[in-house]
C-alpha cells in the first residue's frame, strides 16, 4: 500500500475535467485507489465520488493506492496531481 | 470512430420515370392526365426542382431548364390565352419541341384547344391538378426531394424508444436484435432490424426505415426468423422514424477509455448530418435495454434544455468556489448530508 499527501495547485480545483481524467487513469490499473479529504475517504474510480470532494485550490488530499500495480498507478496519478491537472 | 459511416456507399436515384411519378404521386396530388397518351417509358425526371416556363413560352429559351417538370399556373395560361392563334401555336410548338418530361396545369385551368394537340404530337403528357400553383409546387418539391434523397444502408437495429429514434450499431452477433426484441417487449416500437435504410431529408434530418422486402422480420440467433408484427402486433412496429441517437455497442475492453461524465458528446456523421453517438461497452449481466431507455429519456431532457452532466459540473464549480472562499472552515471540512438533520420519523 502506498499513501501520499497531495495539494491541489490549479486555480479551478478538482472540477469535472480533471475528475474525469483521474477516474480514467485509475481505471487503467488493477490496484484500488482511494482519495480522502478531511477524513472522508471515497473510491477514486468513481467519478461521482471524486467530484463529491469538491477539492478547491490549496486543499490537501490523501491518496491511497493498494494492489499489484500500485506503484505504476501511484506514479502516474501523483504526477497528474503535481502537474496541477495540466492547468494553471 | 465518429467517421465509421463515411465509408458506406451513398445511393442516389439518378431519375424517376414520369410513369412512376404519376403512379406514386398521382392520387396524392390529384393529378389527372388530360392528354390521351400512354405515358412513354422513356420520359424521365432527372431533377428535383420544378420550373415555371413563363419566359420560354414568351420566346426566351436560353438556359431553359426543360428537363424539369414544367408547372403552368394562372399567369402562363392567361398569357397563352391572350395571344392570337398564330402566336400561341408558335409559342407552344417552340415550348414542346424541347424534350420536356411532363407538364402540369394547376388550378384546373382550362386550356386553349391547340395545347393538347401539340402536346400529343410531341408525346409529352400533360396533367392537371386542382391545387393552386404555390401549394402544388410546395407539395411536389417535398415528394421529389424525398425521391432524390441520398440513402445509405446501415447494418443495425432501429427502434423508437419513447419517441426517440435509437439506432443500434455494432459487430455481428453482439446482440443488436436481442436488444431490439427486449425493447419491443417493454412497449417500444421496432422500425427495422439488420438492414436499415437511412435517407437524408433536407439538410439536417435523417429518416430511417426498413426495406420493403424485410419489413419487420427479424433473425434471432438460435431461433431463426420471426415476424415482430405478427408476434407482438401492430403496437410493436412503425415504418419510419427520424434517427436521433446512435448507440455503438462493443464488448467491454478494460484497456479502453470510456466516457464518464457525458460532457464530451461524440457525433457520428452520416451523409453530412451529425448525430449524437454513444459508445456503449457491454458485458454479461449489463442491462442494455434499461440503459437504452435512459439514453432516450436523457436525450429528451437535453432536448428540452436540461443536461444533467452540465448541471452537475456547474454545481461542482460552485462548491469548489465556496470551499475556497470559506477557507478551511466548517463547510469545506466534510461531506454534508443531503438533509440537515433526520427528522423524528426514523423510517
Amino acid at each position: 500500500m502506498i499513501e501520499k499527501e497531495v495539494t491541489i495547485v490549479n486555480k479551478a480545483g478538482m472540477h469535472t475535467r480533471p475528475a474525469s481524467t483521474i477516474v480514467k487513469i485509475a481505471a487503467k490499473y488493477k490496484a484500488n485507489f482511494f482519495i480522502s479529504k478531511n477524513g472522508f475517504e471515497i473510491n477514486g474510480k468513481s467519478i461521482i465520488g471524486v467530484m463529491t470532494l469538491a477539492a478547491e485550490q490549496g486543499s490537501k488530499l490523501l491518496l491511497r493506492f493498494d494492489g499489484e500495480d500500485e506503484h505504476e498507478l501511484a506514479k502516474e496519478m501523483i504526477d497528474f496531481f503535481e502537474r496541477g491537472f495540466d492547468e494553471k | 470512430m465518429p467517421d465509421r459511416f463515411e465509408k458506406l456507399k451513398e445511393v442516389k436515384k439518378k431519375f424517376i420515370t414520369v410513369e412512376f411519378f404519376f403512379k406514386a404521386a398521382g392520387e396524392r396530388f390529384k393529378l389527372e392526365q388530360i392528354t390521351k397518351l400512354d405515358i412513354p417509358k422513356r420520359k424521365k425526371i432527372f431533377d428535383k426542382n420544378l420550373h415555371r416556363p413563363g419566359l420560354a413560352l414568351a420566346g426566351y429559351v436560353e438556359l431553359f431548364t426543360y428537363q424539369r417538370i414544367q408547372v403552368l399556373g394562372n399567369t402562363e395560361i392567361k398569357y397563352l390565352t391572350q395571344l392570337n392563334k398564330k402566336k400561341r401555336i408558335d409559342s407552344l410548338m417552340r415550348f414542346f419541341s424541347f424534350n420536356v418530361p411532363c407538364v402540369i396545369i394547376t388550378n384546373d385551368n382550362p386550356l386553349p384547344v391547340e395545347f393538347i394537340h401539340i402536346a400529343q404530337k410531341f408525346k409529352i403528357p400533360v396533367f392537371k391538378t386542382p391545387y393552386p400553383t404555390t401549394r402544388f409546387i410546395y407539395l411536389v418539391s417535398d415528394f421529389l426531394d424525398d425521391q432524390f434523397a441520398p440513402q445509405i444502408v446501415i447494418h443495425g437495429s432501429f427502434v423508437d424508444v419513447y419517441g426517440i429514434g435509437v439506432l443500434f450499431c455494432g459487430k455481428s452477433g453482439i446482440g443488436k436484435s436481442e436488444i431490439a426484441l427486449d425493447l419491443v417487449e417493454r412497449g417500444h416500437r421496432l422500425v427495422a432490424d439488420d438492414v436499415v435504410l437511412v435517407s437524408k431529408k433536407g439538410e439536417s434530418v435523417l429518416m430511417g426505415s426498413g426495406t420493403e422486402f424485410v419489413q419487420h422480420f427479424m433473425e434471432i440467433r438460435g431461433l431463426g426468423i420471426i415476424d415482430i408484427r405478427k408476434v407482438f402486433g401492430i403496437r410493436a412496429i412503425r415504418f419510419q422514424k427520424r434517427v436521433e441517437v446512435i448507440v455503438e455497442l462493443e464488448h467491454w475492453d478494460p484497456g479502453k477509455v470510456y466516457e464518464r461524465t457525458g460532457l464530451n458528446t461524440v457525433k457520428g456523421n452520416i451523409m453530412g448530418v451529425e448525430i449524437e453517438m454513444i459508445r456503449l461497452p457491454i458485458f454479461p449481466g449489463k442491462n442494455i435495454t434499461v440503459i437504452s431507455e435512459v439514453i432516450a429519456l436523457n436525450y429528451l431532457c437535453k432536448h428540452y434544455g436540461y443536461d444533467a452532466a452540465k448541471v452537475f459540473a456547474e454545481n461542482l464549480k460552485k462548491k469548489i468556489r465556496l470551499n475556497k472562499k470559506s477557507g478551511k472552515g466548517e463547510t469545506s471540512a466534510s461531506l454534508r448530508r443531503a438533509i440537515e438533520y433526520f427528522e423524528h420519523d426514523f423510517e
